[in-house]
């Protein structure tokens, strides 16, 4: 069908729209984090962009001075309170931890895993499959006490290990299934051709299948990446002194009100990872996400 | 360079049993195209050559090697896929480069044997593409320089044309066959195009339900089918058939269908009250001249070009006729119909077999000559 010149234009505008609404309240908040407290709480009225803009939300989040030390620099006092507990650097820091070691583990497995679930017949395969598939209804709070005691167990309570170790259970099923559905794209005569041409089945995956889904490996990777960097529930049983960026932002909602500078500076630093991780994996996403038109 | 032995082959797929005992042998150098409808068995067998399937029982010969129990890449063999099955991540240069990487040759010698392959198959300047960039038929004839660069002992084509567009289809057709005239490697070939195997084909083996139907060279096939499956298999337009019972009139064997007589050669095998299918092919069903033939009906007539193909109907039953004859003809003309009577095939209706051949008797060796 030829789209007229209206159709176009009203297309354009409807996609600029639909950006426009996702994108609002990660402006807002990045904006948020730059406006001083007085701007943040306005009794008249919404600020927009009539403030003088601070870093001082994150020079408490990110560079771990006190409130105290940044009034007494500027010589502005108003809204002294709280400890010096903002400091979420070593947040960041175990955040990507344990975001990137359950990544790189659950990715491990699961190509491990997804190629013979894709590839090789035997028996219970597809029951296999659906207990896999089962364990993705299981909401992580009805096994939660259960692995607190496991963990404690194990000595596992309140460390990194024990973070990637969950993660890494829970996007497991998710993990090999989406990457399953990658080899299942990719011919089973490419895999015979080259057993033919005298690979080994550890050659076959690492030098031609592997290879070929890339992009699958790439797009599951970043799903594993925000899950585990946004997981919530689990890192706030699991540990007590470390602490993940979600559970460390909740601990900014404090007796004495909640501190929206902060967490608005916090959780525009948090962005940051993810989208310099999806950029690196871009290209290989685009494909992973196209790769039907490569097959033929 | 091998012959190929395959003797009493049975595959079965839990109790299903798919391939009946299949007994094949391939001499080397042959061109063998194993033929039949989808289902037959012939990939099966095939893959099984290939070592892709595993053999329930029942032995394969590559060269003077029982290869029943080797690994696909101790076989020594090629096998080109349907799909291609190229490795979408490499270049064209790294898809035929592959094998020889995996075993480790000098990287001279690496790049010459693809260079080679290339020059043969005229890919030399898409060496540094990859497969996405091709088209089909240049994709497919890289999935052939990935087998020749290996100068295996047997060549094996699952059906390789059947994703290519008809123009393609032909023009790599004569390729392979070219290729085969070069390198004399013995190929097995599998397809259900009749085309293909009839054009391509030294040997045709035509496969049904797992049983073999009938070997032998792409004419012997065609003129002397052995049996109703293969005779309305091969051919296009297929094989006229009658039905009817055997009659005589004025001294001479005849097949009467629906009131119509049919007329048989002299020494027609038959006995009074037969029934019979009355097969013949439809250039040898040629519209006649005058009051001799068959009385028909025409109901539609395609021009093709070179030939007209007249559909009628002969007392009830639709027959196709070939003629080059530029007749002027439109549905429920009057025609009549003149089978050439050495071409006649009488078949027995219950089990398909061929009753009569005019030229059985001949001595088959004569026509190989």
């Amino acid at each position: 069908m030829q789209e007229t010149f209206w159709q176009k234009r009203l297309r354009d505008v409807a996609a600029v729209l639909v950006v426009g609404l996702f994108m609002f309240p990660l402006f807002w908040w990045a904006l948020t984090s730059f406006k001083p407290t007085s701007a943040i709480f306005d009794k008249d009225g919404i600020v927009w962009f009539d403030f003088k803009p601070t870093l001082v939300n994150y020079a408490v989040t990110m560079l771990g001075k006190s409130r105290a030390e940044l009034a007494i620099e500027s010589g502005n006092t108003f809204g002294i309170g709280g400890a010096s507990s903002y400091d979420s650097r070593q947040t960041i820091i175990d955040s990507l931890i344990v975001a990137v070691g359950s990544t790189a583990l659950t990715v491990l497995l699961a190509v491990m895993a997804a190629y013979a679930l894709s590839r090789m017949r035997f028996f219970g395969r597809q029951a296999y499959l659906n207990w896999i598939l089962s364990q993705r209804f299981m909401p992580p709070i009805a096994i939660i006490v259960p692995v607190v005691f496991m963990f404690h167990y194990m000595s596992l309570l309140d460390t990194r290990l024990g973070l990637v170790i969950v993660d890494t259970l829970i996007n497991l099923p998710i993990a090999v299934l989406l990457m399953k559905s990658f080899y299942d794209d990719v011919p089973a005569d490419v895999d015979e051709a080259a057993m033919i041409d005298g690979a080994t089945r550890l050659q076959i995956f690492r030098r031609v299948v592997l290879p070929m889904v890339k992009g699958g490996v790439a797009a599951t990777a970043v799903l594993c990446f925000i899950f585990s960097w946004t997981e919530f529930l689990l890192s706030l049983f699991l540990t007590n002194s470390i602490r993940t960026l979600p559970v460390k932002i909740t601990t900014f909602v404090t007796s004495t009100g909640s501190e929206w500078g902060f967490i608005a500076a916090l959780g525009t630093t948090a962005v940051i990872p993810s989208f310099i991780f999806i950029l690196l994996v871009q290209k290989q996403l685009v494909r992973g996400l196209t790769l039907g038109s490569l097959k033929e | 360079m091998a012959s190929v032995t395959i003797s009493n082959i049975r595959k079965s797929y839990g109790g299903l049993e798919v391939l009946h005992g299949i007994d094949l042998s391939v001499a080397n150098g042959e061109f063998v195209v194993l033929l039949g409808p989808s289902g037959c068995g012939k990939s099966t067998l095939l893959r099984m050559v290939a070592g892709l399937e595993a053999i329930n029982s029942g032995q394969i010969s590559i060269g003077n090697v029982v290869v029943n129990d080797l690994h696909p890449k101790d076989r020594n063999i090629a096998m080109v896929f349907q799909n291609y099955a190229l490795y979408a991540h490499l270049s064209v240069f790294d898809n035929m480069a592959f094998s020889m990487q995996l075993r480790k040759l000098p990287k001279d010698e690496i790049r010459r044997k693809v260079e080679w392959a290339a020059s043969i198959l005229n890919l030399t300047p898409y060496l540094d593409r990859q497969p996405r960039q091709l088209s089909g038929g240049q994709r497919q004839r890289v999935a052939m320089g990935r087998a020749i660069v290996r100068d295996p002992s047997v060549f094996l084509f699952d059906e390789p044309l059947s994703n290519l567009d008809a123009k393609l289809r032909v023009q790599m057709r004569t390729e392979i066959k070219e290729l085969h005239h070069k390198l004399s490697t013995t190929i097995i070939y599998v397809t259900h195009d009749q085309i293909e195997a009839m054009t391509m084909a030294d040997t045709i083996v035509v496969l049904r339900d797992g049983n073999i139907e009938q070997i032998g060279k792409p004419l012997e096939i065609y003129d002397r089918p052995a049996n109703l499956f293969v005779a309305e298999f091969i051919g296009s337009p297929s094989m006229n058939f009658l039905s009817g019972e055997v009659g005589a009139e004025a001294g001479r064997p005849v097949v009467r269908a629906n009131g119509v007589t049919l007329p048989l050669p002299l020494d027609a095998k038959v006995t009074a009250g037969q029934i019979v299918k009355y097969g013949i092919r439809p250039e040898h069903l040629r519209p006649g001249a005058g009051s001799e033939g068959i009385p028909a009906k025409v109901s539609v007539v395609e021009p093709t070009g070179p030939e007209i193909h007249i559909y009628a109907d002969i007392g009830g039953q639709e027959v196709c006729s070939i003629t080059q004859d530029r007749l002027e003809l439109s549905p429920d003309d009057p025609i009549r119909l003149v089978p050439a009577l050495d071409k006649i095939r009488l078949f027995e209706p219950a089990t398909g077999k061929v009753i009569n051949g005019p030229d059985e008797s001949r001595p088959r060796t004569l026509l190989r000559a």
